[in-house]
């Protein structure tokens, strides 16, 4: 029987861990029908603004729409490839320059299919997503973010 | 009937509020005009709606009891 999917929590309280994520991908060690993941890693950047460079960004969300969003390109994206995993993590409250903010994570038999999927979720998790970024920067002003 | 309008990102700093309540319109682009009278500082500003978690059209209809939002445009990742 196939397994009913239900909206699962993509949100983690400030950075994703490297260690979280070393731990991830051990965990699909005993997946042995996998042949290739593939990973895509946000990072906040120093950008430099008026007047300073961004510390840090305070990530907020509309959270029971995004869950639900994310839900719905979950299973567009499962059906659109040959995946074993998929795995999406975003942060919220505040992620410092250079700690991660987003991590993806696809896996499948054939590589191709864990990167398509991959690029297609990020770029949809960039654009459907009700997420908002705001800009910390280090004179103590903030700037909301525009994704481009 | 008396909407709860969530709101989020930019809009909300600018309103200085996170919810307010409103009395239902009826419709999308009827609810835009009372919110662009009642918060000139938003005028300028970008934003969708969204009704029960999707995003609206004009012309679409706000039932009562609806869950509406404003949403600037996303940033995420």
């Amino acid at each position: 029987m196939e397994k009913l999917r239900t909206p699962k929590n993509i949100f983690v309280q400030g950075p994703i861990s490297p260690i979280k994520i070393a731990n991830s991908i051990a965990n699909h060690a005993t997946k042995t029908d996998i042949g290739g993941h593939s990973i895509f890693l946000g990072q906040v950047r120093a950008d430099e603004k008026d007047g300073g460079t961004v510390r840090a960004i305070a990530y907020t969300a509309y959270e029971e729409m995004a869950l639900q969003k994310a839900f719905e390109i979950r299973e567009a994206v499962f059906s659109k490839y040959p995946l074993t995993c998929m795995h999406i993590y975003h942060s919220l409250g505040e992620v410092k320059t250079g700690e991660i903010c987003l991590f993806v994570f696809t896996s499948s038999k054939h590589r191709k299919a864990a990167m398509q999927a991959c690029e297609e979720l990020v770029e949809r998790i960039k654009a459907e997503l009700p997420i908002w970024g705001k800009e910390l920067v280090d004179n103590d002003t903030s700037v909301w973010k525009e994704n481009t | 009937m008396v909407l709860t309008i969530k709101v989020f990102g930019k809009i909300s700093e600018e309103i200085d509020q996170m919810e307010f309540s409103i009395e239902n319109p009826g419709n999308v682009s009827a609810l835009i005009e009372k919110l662009q009278a009642q918060f000139p500082q938003i005028q300028e500003l970008k934003y969708a709606i969204a009704i029960n978690h999707q995003l609206a059209k004009p012309s679409e209809d706000i039932p009562d009891g609806a869950e509406v939002a404003l949403l600037p445009p996303f940033s995420g990742g």
